[in-house]
């Protein structure tokens, strides 16, 4: 007998969506702001459900999904994202006549990335990422008025589905191989695709098809493009949430199925980590749209994040898997921030093109205080300043590489890390030491909610992670 | 008891957190004042009740904090960091006095500022959890930064993002060396610990003899760039002569280099592979940092930029006195931190008033200003000549003891370092000589002396270099009983 009160978070969000679906049909578009709140508060509900039953351990549905500390930690990290962006997304939909549409694209998405949390099977796994995959290709484009939102979401579509076509190939040759597409199936019959070109074949196209979704360099293409040409609320979601789905798939079939041939793509993810990072930073130096530079301080931070896979430890899977939940505040936080500014420059001036250029930054602190101070948390939390939740995660991320004498590996991070303070305080620098002729806005309120509750989320687990790590810790036990 | 150490620090960022939010700038440096003030006491009263004999701990405070990784809030202050505790909680309410009646945009964020560096920096001083230590230590990187970005010279940008990235570059390398000892211990006895002396501890027994010296050398870079000592000082004139006054002030007290000498470095020394290399890096770069700053003081034209060569200049004695490894002369070497602490604060401001108040700081702009700032001028020549080393100031007391009882252990530095004696004493009485003497300049038009508010608080300054000259030994006994117990410690080792 299932016990379907385990699968209650991901139920509840469905029930939400189908709420939203069906109340859209009925309301105006004035009073659509409505569903907002209800998003937001089904998202915080399926919160509180995931963490009270924090630490069950179940499988369901012959063997296809499984429940435990691993899955609850990432869809907490799913819900969190979800929720900050339902709450900022009340203003940004308001009086939009497709807000309802808007509101059951982000749950829907966030069900295929709670669904991949709990794959325990190849097929469940794929439909999952491709709904979370369809459902954000619609959110990319929802300024359908706006050629760059359409641009990042025809881009995004097209590579997606290349991508997932090259992921399907490979669980098909993993299946063909094994004869099994269950995640412990394939880990028990595993001799089958060692030593044989089949398994490096399904491999590289595995590969292939995560790093399209976590955006690691060379799959990276669609990723700045996208980022800055959909709606900031959006490229919160897909930085912060959809590319986590593309780390705990890739966390799942890799370690989870394929450890056996660790060997092999633990050098494939050593490379892609540092070339991601390295590149990520240096193209961000020069980036002048915020929004794409932090598209590519987000390839810096996946590649920060791929460490976990090379040096595999317990401590730097529980450092990785922190991190995923920190990047979640930090970049949801720093595209809600500019997704604010974004509106307040609009508002002043409808046909602006680049609505995120730096120049909108200048004097920021003064003229919206408190979306600048949050974005300074987010930014230097991104860069590792104490004490923050990004220096929580790169301290056991990074001190993991050295305890398993990856010194090259962490002194390459470690510059990196260095490196890309150098554009994340030049925003800082906009926003507070650049003369402005521009007055003071009022600050829209669900912007100044969002931003709030992620610089909390920054500062807790930055100032007392005990809770945090120890969640990670167990969620790491359940893949080694 | 009062968990007076958590206090001195909290205080400090609460009072940020308030002057942040006060709408004018009468309220914000009352806030900013009153937040100084309670420091201060507490620090007074900490200060008095501190047991100078010995060499342990004092008024420690510990609790879990992140016991899954080993982690712990733990403070406490012993002879290394209870002066420099001091010398921050002194200065800092003088600053504040000092820019009482200055004029600048956004007051309110300026004394949040000088707070939360002001709580950031006796965060380290009391941090005895390396996690704990490495967070306040970063902390201290953002309030300069913004510091120097918004209030600064022409050059700002560049000062800025340069000071921040070098020193953030070192920082990161020194947390490289911090996990090295964490996973060693680690990996030894099989429990996670951050403690600093616990750690330290456990150095010797790291098998790998290129490991202990790499650890050793991450650490050393970590500290000696914030020291700052040559070749590492690039990012110092520029930041320290881009800086509003109140910035070059608080870079001053921001001893955390020298002080991690002291409290990690040299307990470790002895267990390095190669000791006697590492006493050779240490007491040449030293040395190398007073001559060479010395030389390059000489060649300013900008009285901020030689007042910045002259620290580097005066901080190779703290790295010269750490590697001469007897106990009085890394006395003397702490005793620098403090006693440089008190006379660059005198020079910075003073430098500082001379800018306001002639809109220039090159040197041969000025001229005769002592027949215009005769108040200034008795404070600026005090400071001065405690800066050149005149007996019966703080300055002649620290660089005597370290030249005199470096000599035993490394005597070829210190030859060195007493050639530069000349150059100190002929850059600061030829920028004093160009600057304040002489023919008053009459371009500069019509000049008034320093406010009671700037006589009050650099006066005050001036009387402690005097006071602490004359009779060093409130501060110099509890260094002493330290490093005589930093000593014993090598020694038990043969070293």
């Amino acid at each position: 007998m299932v016990d379907l009160m385990l699968l209650a978070p991901e139920i509840t969000i469905l029930v939400t969506g189908l709420i939203v679906l069906l109340a859209g049909l009925f309301l105006s578009a004035q009073s659509k702001k409505i569903l907002g709140y209800i998003a937001t508060l089904g998202c915080l509900v399926a919160m509180l459900l995931t963490i009270s039953s924090f630490g069950t351990t179940a499988v369901m549905f012959s063997n296809s999904l499984s429940i435990d500390a691993l899955s609850q930690f990432f869809k907490i990290v799913f819900l969190t994202v979800t929720t900050l962006v339902c709450i900022a997304s009340v203003k940004y939909t308001d009086g939009n006549d497709h807000a309802d549409e808007y509101y059951v694209l982000v749950l829907f998405a966030t069900i295929g990335m709670m669904m991949v949390a709990s794959a325990n099977d190849l097929m469940v796994l794929f439909v999952a990422f491709e709904l979370a995959s369809l459902a954000t290709y619609g959110l990319a484009g929802f300024e359908k008025k706006n050629p760059a939102s359409i641009e990042a979401s025809m881009k995004y579509f097209i590579i997606g589905s290349l991508s997932a076509a090259l992921l399907l190939l490979g669980i098909g040759y993993v299946y063909g191989a094994t004869g099994t597409t269950n995640i412990e199936g394939i880990a028990q019959n595993i001799d089958l695709l060692l030593n044989s070109p089949m398994g490096i074949l399904s491999l590289v196209l595995l590969i292939a098809g995560f790093g399209f979704k976590i955006a690691l360099v060379p799959f990276h293409m669609w990723a700045p493009d996208t980022y800055q040409g959909a709606p900031s609320l959006v490229s919160a979601l897909l930085a912060a949430g959809s590319k986590k789905m593309g780390i705990i798939a890739a966390f799942k079939v890799f370690i989870g199925a394929l450890i056996a041939l660790q060997a092999d793509w633990q050098i494939a993810f050593a490379i892609l980590a540092v070339l991601t990072m390295t590149y990520g930073n240096i193209v961000a130096l020069s980036q002048t749209s915020v929004k794409r530079m932090l598209a590519y301080s987000s390839l810096a931070q996946a590649g920060y994040i791929t460490m976990a896979f090379v040096v595999m430890t317990p401590m730097a899977l529980t450092g990785g898997i922190l991190y995923a939940l920190s990047h979640g505040f930090m970049k949801a936080g720093a595209f809600i921030a500019t997704a604010a500014v974004v509106y307040m420059v609009t508002s002043e001036n409808k046909d602006i093109l680049n609505a995120d250029h730096l120049d909108n930054f200048k004097g920021l602190g003064r003229r919206m205080p408190i979306t600048a101070l949050s974005m300074t948390v987010f930014v230097f939390a991104l860069s590792g300043i104490p004490p923050t939740a990004g220096y929580m995660s790169k301290f056991i991320l990074f001190s993991s590489t050295i305890q398993s004498g990856l010194v090259w590996l962490a002194v390459i991070a470690i510059l990196n890390s260095a490196l890309s303070l150098y554009y994340y305080a030049r925003v800082v620098r906009y926003m507070y030491a650049k003369p402005t002729d521009g007055d003071r806005v009022s600050e829209p309120l669900p912007y100044v909610v969002a931003l709030l509750l992620a610089v909390a989320g920054v500062l807790v687990i930055g100032i007392w992670p005990e809770p945090f790590v120890s969640m990670a810790m167990e969620a790491a036990s359940v893949l080694i | 008891m009062l968990p007076i150490l958590s206090l001195i620090v909290l205080i400090p960022i609460l009072f940020s957190a308030v002057t942040f939010f006060t709408k004018t700038k009468e309220q914000a440096r009352i806030s900013a004042l009153v937040g100084t003030l309670i420091t201060l006491v507490l620090t007074m009263y900490m200060y008095f009740s501190f047991d100078s004999t010995s060499a342990a701990m004092q008024f420690e405070e510990a609790a879990n904090w992140i016991p899954s990784l080993g982690i712990t809030y733990h403070l406490g202050v012993d002879g290394v960091s209870m002066p420099l505790i001091l010398l921050n909680a002194i200065v800092i309410p003088l600053l504040i006095i000092y820019t009482w009646n200055d004029v600048r945009a956004a007051p309110n964020r300026f004394y949040a500022l000088i707070l939360a560096m002001q709580g950031a920096v006796i965060g380290v001083f009391i941090s005895l959890d390396f996690f704990l230590f490495y967070v306040f230590w970063e902390l201290t990187l953002v309030p300069l930064f913004f510091m120097v970005n918004i209030w600064g010279g022409a050059n700002k940008k560049h000062a800025a993002i340069k000071f921040f990235i070098y020193t953030h570059v070192a920082s990161l390398v020194m947390l490289l060396g911090i996990f090295g000892l964490y996973y060693n211990a680690w990996s030894l006895n099989g429990v996670p610990n951050m403690d600093m002396a616990y750690l330290i501890g456990q150095f010797q027994f790291l098998e790998s003899e290129i490991a202990r010296d790499a650890i050793f050398l991450a650490l050393l870079f970590g500290f000696i760039v914030k020291t700052p000592v040559v070749p590492f000082h690039s990012w110092l004139p520029d930041a320290y002569s881009e800086a509003p006054t109140a910035g070059s002030v608080l870079f001053i007290l921001l001893k955390i280099g020298g002080y991690g000498l002291f409290r990690v470095m040299l307990p470790m020394l002895p267990f390095t592979a190669t000791p006697s290399l590492m006493i050779t890096i240490m007491g040449a770069l030293g040395a190398i940092s007073i001559i060479y700053g010395a030389f390059l003081a000489l060649a300013q034209k900008d009285l901020k930029r030689m007042i910045a060569y002259s620290s580097i200049s005066h901080m190779g004695y703290v790295t010269l006195g750490a590697a001469g490894l007897v106990s009085l002369s890394i006395s003397g070497a702490m005793f620098q931190q403090f006693s440089h602490g008190l006379i660059m604060s005198i020079m910075f401001m003073s430098c500082g008033v001379i800018q306001t108040k002639t809109g220039t700081s090159i040197i041969n702009n000025l001229g005769g200003l002592a027949q215009k700032m005769p108040k200034l001028t008795v404070i600026m020549v005090l400071g001065f000549m405690a800066s050149l080393g005149l007996p019966g100031l703080t300055g002649f007391i620290a660089e005597f003891l370290v030249l005199t009882f470096s000599f035993i252990n490394v005597p070829i530095y210190v030859i060195v370092a007493l050639l530069a004696i000349v150059i100190t004493a002929a850059y600061h009485l030829w920028a004093l000589q160009r600057a304040m003497f002489g023919p008053f300049n009459e371009k500069l038009g019509d000049i008034v002396d320093i406010s009671s508010f700037q006589t009050f608080s650099m006066g005050i300054i001036a009387l402690l270099v005097l006071y602490f000259g004359l009779n060093p030994s409130p501060v110099l006994d509890m260094m002493i009983t330290n490093s005589e117990h930093i000593v014993s410690l090598m020694a038990v080792m043969g070293v």
